[in-house]
């Protein structure tokens, strides 16, 4: 076969025309059928606060994604996730506001975290029933994992509870930071127990730098009885700890709805 | 991402479309030489590019991503095609379809000369590697790094495959 014939080849034999044609022909089917297929979009962007830089996806169901940056090795495992559900675009305006609600959250504003939250990138039944339970613990208190745990019906879950915390899209706004291990040392974080500790304390809880358990001025709350205690009280050493929550101070327990024990006299 | 050093995405599925669509349906239109079938395969390949999407990954080249899904499915095509066109061809398989077309008007078929058909019969008759291979080079232009990606196997392999299809082609 002769040189020029490969140069034919090389050279292309449709023309531009048809090409720009047969595009404008083919493009509406096209869309049409990718329209059945399409994932919902959702902006993508870093927002500054002051936990540091935050990773934050948003769909118009609400906040999907938020992760604390600079990068570990799951980031990537994260966004895959959000990827097979939406198609993010890249959109910095939009997550803003989420880096201005958690600094007035750190300031001590306790409602301004307003923004919506959806779980879609919650796959498992259970996780997405433990973190639902979760946003139901208010600011100034804290739970055990184990407490948790019973309150979305696996009262020996601990573990599984734990797993859950870890696989939380959208730490802060789903407060996995106030969830403790039930000896009332303060657990870990995904984004690190400084940043736990950061949220804690804005939440009122006085806590050092270096503290590894829950401050004195504690006390312990039953869900049953709604009654609150000293931690010394000798009441607390037979009381069901999956009915317990730690609240900040007396008020943080009042605030909740529970009254003081006559026993020991907390407030 | 602006701001920051992460690359966190590959550009957005529509764009990818747009910077990309133009080459593809100028590459399918060469493989499948029919106008249907290409536009069908175009279609297909974005459908299918579209619900892999998720699985490429930011720091990956799309070109080569997107070639090697629509290598697949014109394979796929061409083997329905030829089991399809074995019924009909098996009593007329000593004349070409260039052989035959000597008797009708020639110049009713525009450039599709003798040549030109006896050129793509040639070529279709090469071994597979070697015509994916050929075609990814001269048609799309694409590197052999590329090639290489999008038949899964080394660069020099994909540069071998090439210059055996050339060489026959020459031959002959």
């Amino acid at each position: 076969m002769p040189n020029e014939r490969l140069a034919e080849f090389d050279s292309g034999q449709v023309s531009e025309e048809i090409l720009d044609k047969l595009l404008h022909r083919s493009r509406p089917s096209v869309n049409d059928a990718l329209r059945s297929i399409r994932r919902p979009q959702a902006a993508l962007g870093v927002a500054k606060s002051p936990l540091g830089d935050l990773l934050v996806a948003l769909g118009s169901g609400g906040l999907l994604l938020v992760h604390y940056l600079p990068s570990d090795k799951e980031l990537a495992a994260l966004i895959a996730r959000l990827r097979s559900f939406f198609d993010p675009v890249e959109d910095r305006q939009a997550v803003q506001t989420v880096g201005a609600e958690v600094r007035k959250y750190l300031a001590g504003e306790a409602d301004s975290l307003r923004q919506k939250v959806d779980l879609s990138l919650v796959v498992t039944a259970f996780q997405k029933r433990v973190l639902q339970k979760l946003q139901e613990i208010p600011r100034g208190a804290v739970v055990s994992y184990q407490a948790l745990g019973a309150v979305a019906g696996a009262p020996k879950g601990a573990r599984a509870i734990g797993n859950a915390m870890h696989n939380n899209p959208v730490p802060i706004y789903v407060p996995c930071h106030r969830v403790i291990a039930a000896d009332g040392r303060l657990g870990g974080y995904g984004g690190g127990r400084a940043r736990k500790l950061q949220l804690l304390r804005s939440e009122g809880f006085a806590l050092g730098k270096a503290d590894e358990r829950l401050p004195d001025g504690v006390v312990w709350g039953h869900k049953g009885t709604k009654i609150f205690c000293r931690t010394d009280c000798h009441t607390t050493a037979r009381v069901d700890r999956t009915k317990i929550m730690f609240f900040a101070d007396p008020g943080e327990a009042k605030q909740a709805g529970l009254r003081p024990c006559k026993i020991c006299r907390p407030a | 991402m602006p701001g920051t050093k992460l690359r966190l995405l590959p550009l957005p599925f529509d764009e990818i479309m747009r910077r990309h669509e133009r080459e593809l349906l100028r590459y399918l239109l060469r493989v499948t030489a029919n106008r249907e079938d290409a536009l069908d395969l175009f279609q297909e390949t974005w459908l299918r590019a579209y619900r892999a999407f998720p699985r490429l990954r930011p720091e990956s080249q799309v070109r080569p991503w997107l070639y090697a899904i629509a290598v697949n499915l014109s394979r796929n095509r061409a083997r329905d095609g030829v089991r399809r066109a074995r019924v009909f061809a098996a009593n007329r398989k000593d004349h070409s379809v260039a052989d035959e077309m000597d008797g009708g008007d020639r110049r009713s078929c525009g450039n599709d000369g003798y040549a030109s058909v006896r050129f793509r019969e040639l070529i279709a008759a090469l071994p597979r590697r070697q015509r994916e291979a050929l075609r990814l080079r001269y048609i799309s232009g694409l590197g052999y790094d590329e090639i290489a990606e999008i038949m899964h196997c080394s660069e020099e392999n994909a540069r071998a495959n090439v210059s055996q299809a050339v060489k026959k082609l020459k031959s002959m």
